[in-house]
């Protein structure tokens, strides 16, 4: 069963095509990753889930609601800029935005309570949103997003600007919440992120889906021709060599593209250096990424 | 729709009294009110005793003695001090400079028989208490020559200056057991004070609030929170309930004020003055100016992304907040003339300056106020509607702020 259903759904802003004829489903209890370059239409389509955007045609269906910002309440969204009242306290903001979505005042100060504690911000329930630093109010707006208990939660770009020890907190968090049967959608940039944490993968590029499926399945399309190599010589050694394509340097090792026979390659290679390294493998997200949008896809690297 | 809208309604409200802008409001009316008697027991207490010296250049010869014996005589504060001169004009400007003199006044030689010629000089052009009391002094001493050349005496004299003292009164009522009630002295205080102190209460009560509402939506636009409401209300319930958010506030401070007025009118006699029908409206005028105001000021903060943007869109707004106050002059001159008639009955206008009439005894025919409220009620609902889907689609809009042109487009998209 699909916690979020969408068929052909278009929507325009003026000349421009946002999203053009987008359908996918999203599977109940899993964790689906948005990926796209800027303004390829993710936060467009994010928007039209929560109704906060009409969509120009197409059917969306949220939880079982069609057409109507009815399951709202079932639903916690994180957008891409955080929002909070600067003046109010964290305990009053949690409970306002509980409060929005039908929890009772004493249920949301003690679901609040529970998970300020948890993100270690239970100092910090009765102090204004001005005193927190920039990772501390992020994990509020988490929290904001969460407190309600929704059956669906929505995350625009949740890592951005936390630090390793908070960005763990947070996957840790994101992944009990799937356990607990919450569907995540999470739009992101960071492919290693989405590749950890993702069920599902799509890809939105010009308002056009362009990948959509379990993260083996979308590797699998894009073949066996990538090899992680290290050789004496660095990436310089490997540029020109016959049917070697694009080489990434990763530091310890490059990553390239290869069409032809990986063992004819490997002989060329001994011949001229030393092999530290040599693996055929499956091309990463980044790469499959950067192989749809292109130099676009620059801009988001 | 309506419960989210009141839980809105509710945090704002909650936000709107925590702030200190609130609470000086309610300390401001009584500080104001106290701060103005306190003022004017001061002012009287610390009366100005400067003495206003000043010369007398008298070619006619028959003022100078006269200015002296009544400077003399006087009694009041600041003592006034003639001295005659026979400087030139010059020295004399030069000793007003230096602030040994106050002025000079220069007699012309036929003043007594022309009152023509007489010219005042100072530094201080706006001080007119001396120049007065000279021209008074003097049409006194030229209308006692003209008395004794004509032979009149000092009898007939105040006889040709009795002056027709014309009182105002209402009318005269007559009773349903047909009795007569004689007509009341018309009385400035109720007539005049009390519905204009109303209408500028209803007015600084609307202009508190609804400006307020375009800094408060603006700001939630540019801290990306309206994208986080707009999530779990839809967008008009979200304006809906902030503009009632405000209204609630607004009306907790009016019900401080006008309770916190009739107190003081109580107590000085004025309050079996105050047509009822004031109080009665007062309440829902001010509810439809600030949900009219408030819309219009909420569909600009939406719309814009920059405070400077705003500002220039706020203008025309202003203009419109203003037009009770270009004319309220004229309508409580004459608050039935055709002229009041019309104006009050422009919806944005409608609650200010119906309230000017109501005030103003015997007030506008019942069916003026009833097409006024109907009217603005009206109008009030388009504001509401209108600014709704300015909100909606502004909200969430980002980059340039949209011309008037595409804003009323907006209106009119689906």
């Amino acid at each position: 069963m699909s916690a979020v259903t969408l068929e052909g759904v278009s929507k325009r802003f003026g000349a421009v095509h946002a999203v053009d004829a987008l359908s996918l489903e999203v599977p109940r209890g899993s964790i689906y990753g948005f990926i796209g370059p800027n303004g390829s239409g993710k936060t467009t389509t994010l928007r039209m889930i929560l109704h906060i955007l009409l969509a120009d045609a197409g059917r969306i269906e949220v939880l079982g609601e069609t057409g109507t910002r009815a399951a709202n309440d079932r639903i916690g969204y994180l957008p891409e800029e955080r929002g909070l009242y600067r003046k109010m306290t964290v305990q009053r903001v949690l409970t306002y935005y509980a409060g929005l979505k039908g929890v009772r005042a004493r249920d949301a100060r003690k679901e609040s309570a529970r998970w300020l504690e948890r993100l270690n911000l239970g100092d910090w329930a009765n102090k204004k949103v001005e005193t927190l630093s920039k990772g501390m109010s992020q994990k509020v707006q988490f929290i904001a997003t969460i407190v309600a208990r929704p059956e669906l939660v929505i995350l625009d770009e949740p890592f951005s600007g936390l630090d390793p020890v908070n960005l763990e907190v947070l996957r840790e968090v994101i992944l009990e919440l799937r356990d607990n049967g919450a569907t995540v959608i999470f739009s992101t940039h960071d492919m290693s992120k989405a590749e950890e944490l993702c069920d599902f993968i799509f890809m939105i590029f010009k308002g056009r889906k362009v990948l959509d499926g379990t993260l083996d399945s979308i590797q699998a399309q894009y073949g066996a021709d990538t090899l992680r190599v290290r050789v004496e010589g660095g990436h310089k050694l490997l540029e020109g060599l016959d049917g070697v394509g694009s080489v990434r340097d990763f530091g310890r090792y490059q990553e390239l593209r290869f069409a032809g026979d990986p063992q004819e390659l490997l002989r060329t290679l001994v011949a001229k250096t030393r092999v530290e390294r040599f693996e055929l493998t499956r091309p990463s997200l980044h790469d499959i990424f950067q192989r749809i949008a292109g130099p676009e896809a620059e801009d988001v690297a | 729709m309506w419960r989210k809208a009141w839980r809105v309604a509710g945090a704002e409200f909650s936000n709107l009294v925590r702030t200190k802008a609130f609470i000086i409001s309610i300390v401001l009316m009584p500080v104001l009110m106290g701060g103005a008697i306190g003022l004017q027991i001061l002012l009287e207490e610390r009366v100005d005793t400067k003495v206003r010296r000043f010369a007398v250049i008298d070619k006619s010869g028959a003022f100078a003695a006269v200015i002296e014996q009544a400077a003399a005589a006087r009694k009041e504060n600041p003592p006034f001090a003639p001295e005659r001169s026979d400087s030139d004009v010059a020295a004399l400007s030069s000793r007003v400079r230096d602030g040994d003199l106050f002025a000079y006044l220069v007699i012309g030689e036929d003043a007594l028989e022309t009152g023509q010629g007489v010219t005042y000089h100072s530094d201080s052009p706006t001080y007119m208490d001396l120049s007065r009391w000279l021209g008074g002094v003097m049409t006194h001493r030229i209308q006692e020559h003209a008395r004794e050349s004509l032979g009149i005496s000092v009898e007939d004299r105040r006889k040709l200056n009795v002056r027709a003292r014309v009182q105002a009164y209402g009318l005269t009522t007559v009773t349903e057991t047909g009795e007569v009630k004689a007509a009341e002295k018309i009385d400035k205080i109720a007539t005049f004070v009390i519905p204009v102190a109303a209408m500028w209460l209803l007015f600084m009560l609307v202009m508190m609030a609804a400006p307020m509402q375009l800094n408060i939506v603006l700001e939630e636009k540019m801290q990306r929170i309206s994208e986080v409401l707009v999530s779990s209300v839809s967008a008009f319930e979200l304006f809906l309930g902030k503009l009632l958010g405000t209204v609630f506030a607004s009306w907790l401070l009016s019900v401080l004020y006008i309770g916190g007025l009739s107190v003081v009118a109580q107590r000085f006699g004025y309050l079996d003055k105050i047509p009822v029908s004031l109080f009665v409206l007062f309440l829902p005028f001010q509810l439809m100016a600030l949900l009219i105001f408030g819309s219009i000021f909420s569909a600009i903060g939406a719309a814009c992304s920059e405070i400077r943007d705003a500002q220039s869109l706020m203008m025309p707004a202003m203009l419109i907040v203003m037009l009770p106050m270009f004319v309220w002059m004229q309508v409580v001159k004459e608050p039935n003339s055709t002229f009041s008639t019309v104006v009050s009955l422009i919806p944005p206008a409608t609650p200010f300056l119906m309230m000017l009439r109501v005030g103003v005894p015997p007030g506008p025919p019942l069916w003026e106020l009833v097409l006024g409220v109907v009217g603005a009620t009206a109008f009030t609902l388009f504001c509401v509607w209108a600014a709704g889907k300015v909100f909606r689609i502004g909200v969430l809009s980002q980059g340039q702020t949209p011309s008037i042109r595409k804003l009323i487009g907006w209106v009119f998209s689906k």
